[in-house]
């Protein structure tokens, strides 16, 4: 698929068929995440494949759910978790990104007022994923909102690593809707931000 | 061009022809980052194009010296921010990305889900920059509060990070990945 094509037509889907999804497309997806870049050429990121269902079943009770003025519900993607024959798990190795030269791991010395730079460098990967699946047929929705210690345990991640963020990946049952986007003369500047 | 493509063969480019860039594919590439998904559709993210040679030079004074052999020298990024005709900063509204409609973040992550959305955005602009035959390369070793001070901005922003954008004068290098085995587990970290 054409590169804007693929950048233009991505939609967040929330609800999949049960068609199971071959290795092949899936090491594609994953490839495409490898090639991101990263600070340094650190690479911190970490893909998990679940295609267990009792696995998913118990991804899917670490979702937080959604407060509304008057009630709670499920995150929306909740029930497509169960049904979805895959969910990619990103976790990322702290302490290398965002850090000095000569300094990783548990002594890191971070260069700038952002820290560990992990959630960034995952989040490149991740575009590279949620496109490359798109270009597959296949549909993704990112999730954020998750209790990311219980997913740790539930998939034994190891101490100086930390999950980050969650997607399905399954042929899609619906047309995702695109949210609107702000104007760009709302979210672009010349030479000052404001111009 | 082939999405797989781009993703496979940009390359982080060091060196730039100060060749001018029209207006209209600085918009595609912006386009493009925007059209990135982001936590409750909040679209933390905000884009300075920098063309004002001074403003540009400013910015890249406030890069980071890098050590080599114990000695403090000039990041090679500051050399390609005045070589090339654009330098594009990204900047995130806080409190918005990884928090609830308060404010408050929702997760262990805390503040700093803005990292990740705005990482989305650059991504597309990465690989739509190199689609339209232009180089880019993240810049992230730099005095932030320095930089939101010569751009004006507002305290609910901060600089995240930044990129020169213009014709490419070098072949980037491939730097070397790990190999997929090493970076992939199937339903544990193991």
């Amino acid at each position: 698929m054409e590169l804007f094509e693929a950048i233009k037509t991505r939609r967040s889907i929330r609800r999949y068929k049960t068609d199971p999804v071959d290795d092949k497309k899936i090491e594609a997806i994953l490839e495409a995440g490898r090639w991101a870049p990263s600070w340094a050429n650190t690479q911190c990121w970490r893909f998990v494949v679940v295609r267990d269902a009792k696995v998913r079943a118990k991804l899917v009770d670490t979702l937080m759910k959604i407060k509304l003025p008057d009630r709670e519900i499920p995150n929306p993607a909740a029930a497509a978790m169960n049904t979805v024959p895959v969910i990619i798990v990103v976790c990322a190795k702290i302490g290398i990104a965002g850090a000095g030269h000569g300094s990783p791991g548990s002594k890191a010395q971070y260069v700038t007022d952002k820290g560990d730079w992990f959630m960034f460098d995952t989040a490149l990967a991740v575009q590279n994923m949620v496109l490359a699946a798109h270009a597959q047929g296949l549909g993704t929705v990112i999730i954020g909102a998750f209790e990311a210690t219980q997913v740790g345990k539930i998939l034994s991640v190891p101490e100086g690593y930390r999950v980050v963020a969650l997607f399905p990946v399954g042929m899609p049952d619906q047309e995702g809707k695109a949210p609107p986007r702000k104007e760009l003369s709302e979210i672009a500047f010349k030479d000052k931000f404001g111009k | 061009m082939d999405i797989f493509e781009a993703i496979k063969n940009r390359r982080s480019i060091r060196h730039y022809k100060s060749d001018p860039i029209d207006d209209k594919v600085i918009q595609t590439v912006l386009e493009a980052a925007h059209w990135a998904p982001s936590w409750g559709n909040a679209q933390c993210w905000r884009f300075i194009v920098v063309r004002d040679k001074k403003i540009k030079s400013e910015v890249a004074d406030t890069l980071f010296k890098v050590t080599v052999d114990n000695e403090k020298v000039e990041n090679a990024a500051a050399g390609s921010m005045k070589q090339a005709p654009v330098l594009i900063v990204v900047c995130a509204e806080t409190g918005k990305a990884g928090c609830n409609e308060e404010g408050v973040p929702v997760t262990n992550k805390g503040g700093y889900w803005f990292m990740f959305d705005i990482a989305l955005a650059v991504q597309n602009l990465l690989l739509a920059a190199y689609a339209v035959g232009l180089g880019t390369v993240i810049v992230g070793g730099f005095d932030a509060d320095k930089v939101a001070q010569i751009l004006n901005m507002p305290k609910e922003y901060t600089v995240v990070t930044m990129t020169p954008l213009g014709v490419p004068d070098s072949k980037g290098q491939v730097s070397p990945r790990k190999k997929l085995s090493e970076v992939m587990y199937y339903e544990k970290f193991k």
